[in-house]
């Protein structure tokens, strides 16, 4: 017990000070703007900005640990390049989406600093979870961040729809993490261990084997699997993520758009790759599945949406059924291709929500919520307008822009491996999936005004925020090596 | 120095866009008078590629290249040969040209319209001097999106957006079946440097689907019959300068792929698949020449007339001979000359009654022989008159064309006909007859400005008609030795 706390905490000291300071902003939360002292004031903007300087001194914490590897925790939390890359970008995303909110809790007058305690809880339950070895703590992880996720839907209580989203995420997500408990049960229950490293030791070479056991554990994967499925917005489990992104406020939307997918989906590989690597080719079919469907269903429902937050939703799903590709190919080079693709999608969807949230009624503040207000804007504000173009083009993945180098390394990936049928469906489905993006910029730049909206000036941050994730698009293919050879390394710690 | 020299010319007009994007969109004079500056400087500075161009050898010139993705066989790089040399003198060329042209008739969001042209200037060199297949494939496409905004911002009518969506959506579909064959390539071969890949060999089967893939991206931009329903739509939606980059530049894109990538890359199905070729041409020019015979929109006539010289070109390609792809390489150059020219002249009268309408158009000569003047020696030199530079590349193509195929020969021989026949009643119903002026009713001849345009197209005609010794000089080498890799 002595070693345990000698050797094990240190490498856990991110997410200690990360839950650390979370647990003292919420208690500075709690008594000051309870205080009468101080004429109860409102911390919302304050506590974000404390949120913001906590998870960026995790970045720093996790940047300068000076182990490369570690198994933890009796082998429930492991780190390696791998977690540590995807912390990295789910640290980051995350404060981007923090300091996107800045300035909408205060035009949306949202009062409860619990905003960003929440975000960043959730951020530590990702935290963990990348780094879950085992069944158990994968859950237990999974859990406490899609918690925190179903309270942020139903941030806005005095909203129907916001209150809807919430119920909808909360039951959909509740009936997946009871599917992918009970898949992990029964792969408990038919092994005896829940740990992967054990689980893919048990295996190693079985893969073919057809006895009871091993199929029962088959169903028991494809239920975790299919739990999993549900949080990575992939298709035959993607029914709730129109309604909660078109719900909840657009600060959360934009959280779950950037982060949470991503350490389901670190989560989701070490899984397949580390216990269950000999059952490619069943899990290969279920992804392959999954993402042709994905990417088919996406691009024909999104051609037929009218609010801007629906498309950008089914957006998501499309996006996610590329990823599976690089996933489903089952190499290092997948498994590259689809980190980079995590990673320039959330460039992307920054941009895009930085100016969702930027694009308001002059003097109601109001949101604009469909696709058809956005018909002003090369006239009103012809840079903010090249820039969503740009991003827009970047998300169709048409070079030379961030979007089509990663498009490129995962049909690279999927051709290396022969998945011929896939690519052929990626490249038909990403021309049907331009034309709604082309719409988008058919409307902003060709069509004639029909009401004159003006917008409130995008505040610094956001702006800010915009020009990174514009700059990232339109240069990122001048030089990507840097990105290239990190995602590179981080597959394969993965995988060898 | 001169290894750079294609870079410069490449980051020129980038600069160029940098500095117009930099000046206030009030100062409408600054910002024409610096994007023609920077475009003519590029295009002295292209000249000396010209100059400076070693006839004797068919390997690249002045090639540079620059590290690209460090863990893949991928690198920029740059160069020349005698066949891109002179599009890329071509894009130099016409853009400055484009931008005069617009001088006056572009009237909203200039700065944006002078940024586009010169991002597209810089792409289209890039794509016509890169020589990395996944690059090549990279600017190929990275031309749609300034083209795009082109026709959907500056075009004219409200179906505008359906022209610029469907020149968008066949082309991205098209080139994403090339780029899984560059894939392919890529996994077969671990490169995707032509240089090396004009060595390897591909297996039958194989060869054939690559080149089946390479052919959906190939003509579409070209534009072979079937995959040709952009190209109308596109040309008449486009303002003026933008149908002059269409025709002048875009087109040439096809046949560029095919010269570059097909027959040395994939020479067995290449001769497989030349009667395919062949057919599809010449019920292009035939049907296209008709068809152009029935069209009530001026510019939709010459986007017609385009289709039809254009598979002369395909013809030419596929010949499998010097005279023939030379003789392509030729009529690319003077398609991209004459046709530009053509459309230009409607622009002239476009801006000035803002109808295309044929319709309305009659007896335009009695009061602006200028024009007149202008408009029959480009029409002449459409239906490829002997001393207008179509004439030599068209004689040289059909002679191509008679060696390898003597059927092939006769039909787009007919072709010849048809086109003096559209050609010919086109300037007929607009230069002469009466006057229409109960439609029309302001002339102004062609001004200083639109003249000053014309003449370099005129003397290039003229030059290339009677002397095209200086343009076929540089490609003989080149030509050859593709051939060669053919056989």
């Amino acid at each position: 017990m002595m070693s345990l706390f000698v050797n094990d905490f240190k490498y856990v000291l991110p997410e200690i000070f990360c839950l650390t300071a979370v647990l003292v902003l919420l208690v500075y939360g709690v008594i000051y703007s309870t205080s009468s002292q101080h004429g109860y004031p409102i911390l919302s903007r304050n506590v974000v900005w404390l949120a913001v300087l906590s998870l960026f001194f995790t970045v720093l914490l996790i940047l300068n640990q000076s182990y490369l590897e570690a198994s933890i925790f009796h082998n429930t939390l492991i780190i390696d390049f791998f977690s540590q890359f995807a912390k990295l970008v789910i640290l980051l995303s995350a404060i981007a989406s923090l300091l996107l909110s800045l300035d909408y809790l205060r035009s949306q007058k949202i009062n409860s600093f619990e905003y960003a305690i929440l975000i960043v809880l959730s951020t530590l339950g990702m935290l963990l979870m990348v780094s879950s070895y085992d069944l158990i703590s994968m859950y237990l992880a999974l859990e406490f961040q899609s918690l925190c996720l179903y309270v942020l839907a139903a941030l806005k209580r005095h909203s129907e729809f916001s209150t809807e989203a919430g119920l909808k995420y909360f039951i959909l997500g509740a009936f997946s993490s009871g599917i992918l408990l009970f898949g992990a049960s029964l792969v408990y229950g038919f092994t005896g261990m829940t740990n992967l490293e054990d689980l893919g030791k048990l295996f190693a070479g079985l893969g073919y084997d057809h006895s009871i056991q091993s199929g029962a554990v088959l169903i028991g994967m494809l239920l975790v699997a299919v739990g999993l499925l549900f949080k990575v917005y992939a298709v035959p489990f993607h029914v709730w993520v129109p309604d909660v992104y078109e719900g909840s406020p657009t600060i959360v939307t934009a959280f779950f758009a950037m982060t949470p997918s991503l350490s389901v989906l670190a989560f989701f590989i070490r899984f397949f790759f580390s216990a269950f690597y000999d059952f490619l080719d069943y899990w290969q079919q279920m992804l392959l599945f999954c993402s042709i469907a994905s990417l088919i269903v996406a691009s024909l429902a999104a051609l037929s949406q009218k609010k801007i937050k629906r498309l950008l939703a089914y957006s998501a799903i499309g996006h996610a059924g590329y990823m599976l590709i690089g996933f489903a190919s089952g190499t290092p080079d997948g498994i590259q291709a689809m980190l980079l693709y995590s990673v320039v999608y959330i460039m992307m969807t920054l941009g895009m929500f930085a100016f969702i949230l930027a694009t308001r009624e002059q003097f109601k503040g109001q949101q604009i919520k469909y696709i058809s207000d956005l018909n002003i804007l090369f006239k009103t504000n012809p840079i903010l307008a090249f820039s969503v173009a740009l991003i827009l083009f970047s998300l169709a993945g048409i070079p030379p822009l961030a979007g089509f180098l990663s498009k490129l390394y995962i049909f690279f990936s999927a051709v290396k491996v022969s998945l011929y049928f896939v690519v052929v469906i990626g490249v038909v489905t990403s021309v049907i999936g331009t034309v709604y993006y082309l719409r988008l910029i058919q409307i902003m730049y060709f069509e004639k005004v029909k009401a004159y909206v003006t917008y409130q000036q995008m505040d610094r941050t956001k702006s800010l925020l915009l020009g990174i994730s514009c700059f990232f698009i339109l240069f990122f293919m001048a030089y990507p090596s840097p990105l290239i050879i990190l995602t590179h390394k981080a597959a394969l710690t993965l995988c060898l | 120095m001169l290894e750079s020299l294609i870079v410069s010319l490449l980051a020129l007009p980038l600069i160029g866009a940098m500095v117009v994007f930099l000046i206030p969109s009030s100062s409408l004079q600054t910002l024409k008078q610096v994007a023609f500056g920077t475009s003519l400087f590029t295009f002295f500075l292209s000249l000396f590629l010209w100059i400076l161009f070693d006839h004797s050898t068919s390997k690249f010139q002045f090639v540079q290249s620059f590290p690209w993705i460090y863990s893949s066989n991928i690198e920029i790089s740059f160069g020349i040969d005698g066949i891109s040399l002179f599009l890329i003198l071509l894009t130099t060329f016409l853009i400055p040209l484009c931008i005069l042209t617009s001088w006056e008739s572009v009237k909203q969001h200039v700065k944006e319209y002078m940024i586009c042209f010169l991002v597209l200037e810089a792409l289209l060199i890039a794509v016509f001097s890169v020589l990395d297949l996944v690059l090549f494939y990279v600017f190929f496409e990275a031309v749609l999106i300034p083209m795009f905004l082109l026709i959907g911002v500056w075009g004219s009518r409200e179906r505008k957006i359906y022209a610029a969506y469907m020149l968008f959506l066949y082309t991205l579909f098209g080139s994403l079946l090339m780029l899984i064959a560059i894939l392919m390539i890529y996994f077969q071969t671990g490169t995707t440097d032509i240089q090396i890949l004009m060595t390897t060999t591909f297996t039958d089967e194989r060869q054939k689907l690559l080149w089946l893939a390479f052919f959906a991206s190939f003509a579409v931009k070209i534009p072979m019959v079937p995959f040709h329903i952009w190209l109308p739509e596109a040309h008449v939606e486009a303002p003026t300068a933008g149908s002059v980059l269409l025709a002048g530049i875009l087109l040439k894109l096809g046949g560029y792929g095919f010269l570059r990538f097909s027959l040395p890359l994939f020479p067995d199905a290449s001769t497989y698949f030349t009667p395919l070729i062949f057919t599809m041409s010449v019920i292009a020019i035939l049907y296209t020449s008709l068809t152009t015979l029935r069209q009530t929109d001026l510019k939709r006539i010459i986007a017609y007339s385009s289709v039809a010289h254009m598979n002369f070109v395909t013809i030419g390609i596929f010949s499998g001979n010097l005279q023939g792809i030379e003789g392509s390489l030729l009529l690319m150059l003077s398609h991209g000359i004459v046709s530009s020219a053509l459309f230009l002249c409607i622009g002239v009268v476009y801006d000035r009654h803002k109808t295309r309408m044929l319709k309305y158009y009659s007896g335009l000569a009695q009061m602006m022989p200028l024009f007149g003047v202008i408009f029959l020696l480009f029409t002449m030199a459409n239906i490829s008159l002997p001393g207008t530079s179509s004439f030599v590349g068209e004689f040289l193509v059909l002679l191509g064309a008679f060696q390898s195929n003597t059927s092939v020969a006769f039909f787009a021989t007919t072709g010849i006909i048809l086109g003096a026949a559209y050609s010919l009643w086109l300037y007929n119903r607009v230069a002469f007859g009466n006057l229409k002026v109960q439609f029309i009713h302001e002339f102004s001849d062609v001004n200083r400005r639109e003249f000053a345009v014309f003449v370099p197209f005129v003397f290039l005609t003229l030059l290339m008609g009677v002397y095209p010794e200086i343009f076929l000089d540089p490609m003989h080498v080149s030509v050859a030795h593709l051939l060669q890799q053919q056989q």
